[in-house]
């Protein structure tokens, strides 16, 4: 059965936030038992959604709004590209650039707190974006296709090819996902000493926009990993998963580390294990 | 076509000869704004009337009489440009750059005088074909408009600057003449014919960047010309070379094909020519110098024009070191010089040394694609030139007139530039999208570079990779710390408001206009790629046929989305002004208030500074310079090897 790439990235815009919804709130059950509480229901996330949607917004100043909305919007716009078969390498730019709106709407706002978060979420993306080229470049050059539904169809096994690359993911994963310890820009718990970070002047449904955006993101990344094991795509959500609660063990278990930190490991892993990965290829090829 | 080209050298000489004798300031304004508008239409009639032709070559439309050949004019050109320099440099107590020009003047004097310099056939004295097509647009549009910016922008320089004596007549004198040559440079096909309009460039450079003739501009006016004046060298040694092994001066024939052992001297050190002008590391430290020469100059000569005749020769030159040691090492130096100078640009706060950063960095780009040499590359190669000549002519242009209300270049000064100068920020923003927002301009450049370097084999192409990955994760982040204090917001006053009110007429028609052309670029860029930069990427390598990227409808459509949403959303912000009643913002509950002040101790009210962070501790930017000028220069010593020994 032939079914045009476009469909997919349609679905995604549409089933993507229920995905990540869903992961959110298993998350959150998940940590809870980690602190030895019950939890919160499984589409909690999804009620704190419609709540933040009804809230009014307390207005910070008029550009922050749509920034945020441009970052909702190619947010979900890379996921449709990505599975609506745009060239791989090119949706690394275009998630770039949904990242950078986050940061550009929380730098406009006057709040010195969210000002440290916009420039740390920028650090977050310096740190991960050369990963992210190399790791779509790679896999480009590995399975001899251009695009999502193209890697599926390879019979070359990526993972196999690959393994640097995806060591280096999860790694890289943890930062671009928010987690501790390199939650440096915002995070839920407002005991940190940056408060909530860039989310600090965001509410109501700009804040919805945000975790809206959120969830998108979490959809690319469980498509990447299926990327890897694009002989089983099933197989490459299992791991996706499995990871995810590595991410939330680790998330619970450690501190947050300083932004000079997370760069440096993120350039070193990026350097060493995507880069030998890389170079490996290239001279075994 | 040849009266055409002959138009677009000689008219702006004379309008530059023209101008010197105006002190008028109102007779020099309708001067330079009707020369801009004959200029510009030459420019596009010759584009016109070449249409989508094939490569031409022709003379000169008037023959020559028969006691001036054309060896001895050029000669007399280049004697007059080595008197210049020598006479400049001892007033000044400069040794190095008469000693330079000494021996470019000894090789031209030994070549006429023992008659050596083989007969030229007259009749390919210019070559045109698109490439020379999109420089001469480049040179006639973009250039022109700078001209007529500088007419507002010099007028508010000698304002804020009272110390600094006015010597405005030079200054526009010295615009046309350069634009003369620059005309001359893209669309000569004799290598000694060539150097002469190089040469003046390199003085045109020189004498604005010391336009202020402050002890400190004249070192780095000194710094450009020796450098500049070392390509000038390389230039001329080539010729020397070609002449004594009997081989062409034609650069259409020298580079026809990939080049024999016998040539491969002569190529290197004409590639040494190329990375000095395009000032790529270890030659990158006078474009920093360079940016103490007024704005103009620098959208100008140092971003939109004069750089990329360093490229322009390094992508002529292209098939012939293409898949040679030479062209790899040129590549390399061209692409390190981008990672390098990316990572030297988020530590840095002054706005125009990050955008002579960016111009290096793009320019490296351009150099990594010619050396390596394939149709892909070169159709980068173009698709740079062409974003980068519009896109950062204006951003020079839009910081110019920022520091001219605003008092500073420093990044941390534009903050709320949005609230404060919204137009200017609306043009501002349209440059940054022009230059880096995906999928517009170089970001396309960039996909279509990495696409390319997967099918390179080897450690190369791994190299490749990773440096472009890094190099283009960098770009974003000094990007978005400019994006972040263009973007932030406060609420002002009617006085504060005022300021903006103060920027000339030429300046917004010039910037306007630029502001336009990104626009219009963006969604023309199927067909130029089409019409203009594939076709010339195909006829480059001859006898290659390949599809370039296939721009689909939608993908034109969101792209002209991308490019107009900051800049349009920035227009809508700015003029809002309810939001001010009410909004406060988040200072541990501190009482704060929209015009960015916040309550202190014992009732006291104290204004917020936000700062970007400049990576200290990470990176140290002097120090990565260094590095890099010392790595490039190892591999610089090298491709002079390699070519020296042929290989």
């Amino acid at each position: 059965m032939n079914v045009n790439p476009v469909v997919y990235g349609v679905l995604f815009v549409f089933l993507a936030p229920v995905f990540g919804g869903l992961l959110a709130g298993m998350d959150r059950i998940i940590s809870a038992r980690m602190q030895s509480r019950v939890g919160p229901p499984l589409l909690q996330p999804f009620y704190d959604l419609g709540k933040l949607l009804q809230k009014n917004a307390r207005q910070v100043n008029p550009i922050a709004e749509p920034l945020l909305l441009g970052h909702v919007g190619f947010m979900a716009a890379t996921g449709a590209m990505l599975l609506g078969g745009t060239d791989l390498v090119f949706t690394a730019f275009v998630l770039a650039l949904a990242a950078l709106f986050l940061v550009l709407a929380a730098g406009s706002v006057n709040s010195p707190y969210s000002h440290a978060g916009a420039e740390r979420e920028l650090i977050v993306l310096l740190a991960s974006e050369p990963f992210f080229i190399l790791m779509l470049a790679a896999i480009c050059k590995v399975s001899g296709a251009s695009t999502f539904g193209g890697v599926l169809a390879s019979p070359v096994w990526v993972a196999w090819q690959l393994p640097g690359m995806l060591l280096a993911f999860s790694f890289v994963a943890t930062i671009k996902l928010r987690k501790s310890p390199f939650d440096i820009s915002t995070s839920h718990h407002a005991h940190q000493e940056l408060v909530s970070g860039l989310t600090s002047d965001m509410s109501g449904r700009l804040l919805a926009y945000v975790e809206m955006a959120h969830w998108y993101e979490s959809a690319i990344l469980a498509a990447f990993v299926v990327l890897f094991f694009n002989w089983a795509w099933p197989l490459g959500l299992g791991v996706f998963a499995v990871a995810y609660l590595l991410e939330i063990l680790v998330d619970n278990s450690t501190s947050r580390a300083k932004w000079q930190l997370v760069l440096r490991s993120s350039w070193a892993v990026t350097l060493l294990l995507s880069g030998g990965n890389v170079l490996a290829l290239f001279l075994l090829k | 076509m040849s009266s055409l080209i002959m138009f677009l050298v000689a008219f702006p000489l004379a309008a530059g000869a023209l101008l010197l004798a105006i002190k008028n300031g109102r007779l020099r304004n309708v001067v330079v704004v009707a020369a801009a508008v004959v200029v510009a239409s030459a420019s596009v009639a010759t584009a016109v009337t070449f249409g989508n032709g094939e490569a031409v070559f022709f003379g000169l439309p008037f023959d020559l009489p028969a006691s001036l050949t054309l060896g001895r004019l050029l000669l007399v050109a280049e004697l007059a440009i080595g008197a210049f320099v020598i006479v400049v440099s001892i007033q000044n107590r400069r040794i190095l750059a008469p000693l330079l020009v000494g021996g470019q003047i000894a090789i031209s004097l030994y070549l006429e005088i023992s008659g050596k310099l083989p007969e030229f056939d007259l009749s390919r004295l210019f070559w045109f074909d698109k490439l020379s097509m999109i420089m001469v647009l480049i040179i006639g549009i973009i250039g022109t408009l700078i001209c007529v910016h500088s007419l507002g922008y010099m007028r508010d320089y000698h304002r804020s600057n009272p110390l600094i004596k006015g010597r405005r007549t030079v200054f526009f004198a010295l615009l046309f003449i350069f634009l003369s040559a620059m005309f001359g440079l893209v669309t000569c096909n004799y290598l000694p014919a060539m150097l002469v309009f190089w040469e003046i460039t390199t003085l045109c450079s020189f004498l604005l960047i010391g336009y202020t003739r402050t002890k400190e501009t004249i070192g780095y006016a000194f710094d450009a010309l020796n450098m500049n004046m070392l390509g000038g060298l390389g230039f001329s040694l080539a010729i020397l070379l070609l002449v004594n092994g009997n081989q062409t001066l034609d650069l259409a024939e020298l580079t026809a094909h990939a080049a024999p052992a016998v040539l491969m001297p002569a190529l290197a050190l004409l590639c040494l020519a190329g990375l000095t002008k395009s000032a790529q590391m270890p030659f990158s430290s006078w474009l920093l110098g360079a940016m103490y020469a007024p704005s103009p100059t620098s959208a100008l000569l140092h971003s939109s024009t004069m750089v990329k005749a360093g490229v322009f020769l390094l992508l002529r030159l292209s098939p012939a070191i293409a898949g040679s040691n030479l062209g790899t090492l040129v590549a390399f130096t061209g692409m390190l010089t981008f990672l390098f100078v990316s990572l030297v640009a988020v530590t840095e706060q002054n706005t125009k040394k990050v955008l002579a950063y960016s111009t290096i960095g793009s320019l490296g780009l351009i150099v990594g694609c010619a050396g390596l040499g394939s149709p892909e590359l070169i159709w980068v190669g173009m698709m740079i030139i062409i974003f980068h000549a519009i896109a950062k002519g204006l951003l020079f242009l839009v910081v110019g007139t920022i520091e001219n209300r605003l008092y500073s270049k420093d990044m941390e000064n534009f903050d709320t530039l949005l609230s404060r100068l919204p137009k200017v920020s609306a043009l501002a923003l349209t440059g940054i999208a022009g230059m880096f927002i995906a999928p517009f301009g170089i970001v396309v450049a960039k996909w279509a570079a990495i696409r390319a370097f997967l099918e390179i084999p080897g450690w190369q192409g791994a190299a490749l990779l990773v440096i472009m990955a890094f190099g283009s994760s960098l770009t974003i982040f000094y990007w978005g710390k400019l994006l972040i204090k263009v973007l932030s917001m406060k609420c002002v006053d009617d006085a504060e408001l005022a300021i903006e009110k103060r920027v000339s007429r030429f300046e917004w028609l010039a910037e306007g206009t630029l502001a336009a052309g990104v626009v219009a670029v963006a969604a023309s860029l199927g067909v130029i790629s089409d019409k203009v930069v594939g076709p010339q990427a195909l006829a480059t390598f001859a006898g290659t046929s390949r599809a370039f990227l296939n721009i689909e409808p939608a993908m034109l459509v969101s792209m002209i989305v991308a490019v107009l949403f900051l800049p349009v959303l920035a227009v809508w912000a700015s003029r809002q002004r309810n939001w001010c009643d009410e909004a406060d913002f988040y200072a541990a509950g501190r009482t704060t208030s929209p015009d960015r002040t916040m309550g202190a101790a014992l009732g006291q009210t104290r204004s917020v500074t936000l700062r970007n962070y400049y990576l200290e501790g990470v990176v140290n930017g002097a120090l990565v310079f260094r590095a890099g000028t010392v790595i490039c220069g190892a591999i610089l010593v090298a491709l002079i090897a390699v070519g020296m020994v042929g290989r």
